[in-house]
């Protein structure tokens, strides 16, 4: 199992942002959880990143307790989420040049030029990244969680403010990375995409997450009525 | 290995940022220039004799050297933080000490190279050129040296504290003032010593100096965990 959570909670204050949530990720699955905006989806995806503390429950990636050994887990993880999580004021090669120094990635400069290559960004490989549209940035942000050959990609809103290109580039490259036996996990309120792109679906309302069903029980209509259903009751 | 490979990486990035706003780079050399130029013109353009003007130069330096750490540390964690680059070098699972080190570090060679250009600078203006020699200077640089990795020590710290919060900017002048005022007592002691006599003539200050700064800097770095994790 690539990552296992189990009841995690996460309080800000008195308020609940994250309830009780369990969610198994199998090497090969591509894990979409539906929710509206402010439904905790964010807060979850950082918890499983580690780049929050949840206030109770467990967390494994690869059988390691990630609350514990959080750094010894965050190699494995590839993020991408509403930050930038890097320099706008580096070109998308010094970025990923620095972190990939910083994961020891071996052979950098050839994994940084093949990478720009993949996602379309040779041409701009020197330009800062502060001169980037939303679709180039997000093209960076897959090239930089892909650099260090992470098994579990956690991927918030991929989606979000871009053109169809863009969205069928984002689909694409979950396609690849799924076959390649990664554990991945998307959340996004497009349920057209989301349907698309994962294998296994869940729902995050008001913190709640719920599993709904396997890609092959459940046909794209029933899931969106089952979607629109959750969210006015 | 692997922690040497990852300071070394924080540190060049660093002072690849540094150098590269301009705009960061100008503001900071400036208001140091400028600091020193209004003690120049208000104490001038007659110095009182080399004892006051000694007084007067550690000050202007010091002075100087201060708000200009507090512009660079603030500089320094706004672009960690505002588009979650900070998240992304802990996703690298870089130990939080270590990235705190190179904080330091790279912190401290910035405001070492402007000590560098600002320090000859404010004694040509303050008419103090003349009478110090290479090896008074060199001293000098020793105790701006030592008094800026102390400052660094408690800066980097308390930046990264402060800048995640509303309004982070003003809030580090106001906690990391009172705590680095032994350091900029020692320092400033020192330098008047250095400027006036040519030796650093009363131990104490010295002593207060290195020990406030080691103390600090061992306290933080054992911190550094718990402040960028949390």
């Amino acid at each position: 199992m690539r990552l296992r959570a189990s009841q995690l909670t996460k309080d800000f204050g008195h308020r609940s942002i994250v309830k009780n949530a369990t969610l198994s990720v199998n090497p090969g699955e591509v894990v979409t959880i539906f929710g509206p905006n402010g439904a905790g989806k964010t807060t979850f995806i950082k918890i499983l990143a580690t780049l929050l503390k949840p206030t109770s429950g467990e967390l494994e990636i690869e059988g390691t307790d990630a609350i514990e050994d959080y750094s010894d887990v965050r190699g494995m993880l590839g993020v991408v989420i509403h930050e930038m999580l890097a320099y706008p004021a580096f070109s998308p090669y010094e970025n990923l040049k620095f972190f990939g120094q910083m994961y020891g990635v071996n052979q950098l400069e050839h994994r940084c030029r093949v990478l720009l290559t993949e996602v379309g960004l040779q041409r701009f490989a020197h330009e800062p990244l502060h001169i980037f549209s939303r679709g180039m940035t997000q093209r960076f942000m897959i090239a930089r969680a892909l650099l260090h050959h992470p098994s579990v990609l956690l991927f918030d809103e991929p989606f979000s403010g871009l053109d169809a290109a863009a969205k069928q580039f984002v689909l694409d490259r979950v396609a690849q990375e799924q076959q390649s036996g990664k554990g991945i996990v998307i959340t996004t309120h497009n349920t057209e995409l989301g349907y698309l792109v994962g294998t296994r679906f869940f729902f995050m309302i008001n913190g709640e997450l719920e599993a709904v069903a396997q890609k092959d029980e459940i046909a794209a209509e029933t899931l969106l009525l089952m979607y629109e259903e959750r969210l006015t009751f | 290995m692997k922690a040497f490979r990852q300071i070394g990486a924080l540190i060049r990035k660093d002072l690849g940022l540094q150098f590269r706003s301009k705009e960061t780079l100008v503001l900071i050399f400036v208001f140091s220039v400028l600091v020193v130029l209004i003690f120049a013109f208000a104490f001038g353009p007659i110095f009182p004799e080399k004892g006051e003007r000694g007084k007067l130069a550690a000050s202007v330096l010091w002075a100087a050297f201060v708000f200009a750490g507090i512009i660079t540390l603030n500089r320094s964690f706004t672009a960690e933080r505002s588009h979650g680059a900070l998240h992304g070098i802990r996703l690298t699972g870089v130990d939080a000490s270590n990235l705190y080190l190179s904080k330091v570090v790279s912190t401290v060679i910035f405001l070492f190279l402007l000590e560098i250009v600002i320090t000859p600078i404010a004694l040509q203006f303050l008419d103090l050129l003349d009478v110090v020699t290479v090896g008074i200077l060199l001293k000098l640089f020793g105790v701006l040296g030592i008094g800026t990795l102390g400052f660094c020590a408690v800066g980097v710290l308390l930046a990264g504290m402060s800048t995640s919060t509303n309004g982070g900017e003003s809030l580090l002048s106001v906690i990391l003032l009172p705590i680095v005022i032994p350091i900029i007592m020692g320092g400033a002691k020192c330098t008047v010593s250095l400027l006036v006599t040519g030796e650093l003539a009363n131990g104490f200050w010295l002593n207060l100096l290195i020990g406030y700064s080691l103390v600090f800097f061992a306290s933080a770095y054992l911190l550094a965990g718990a402040v960028i994790e949390e």
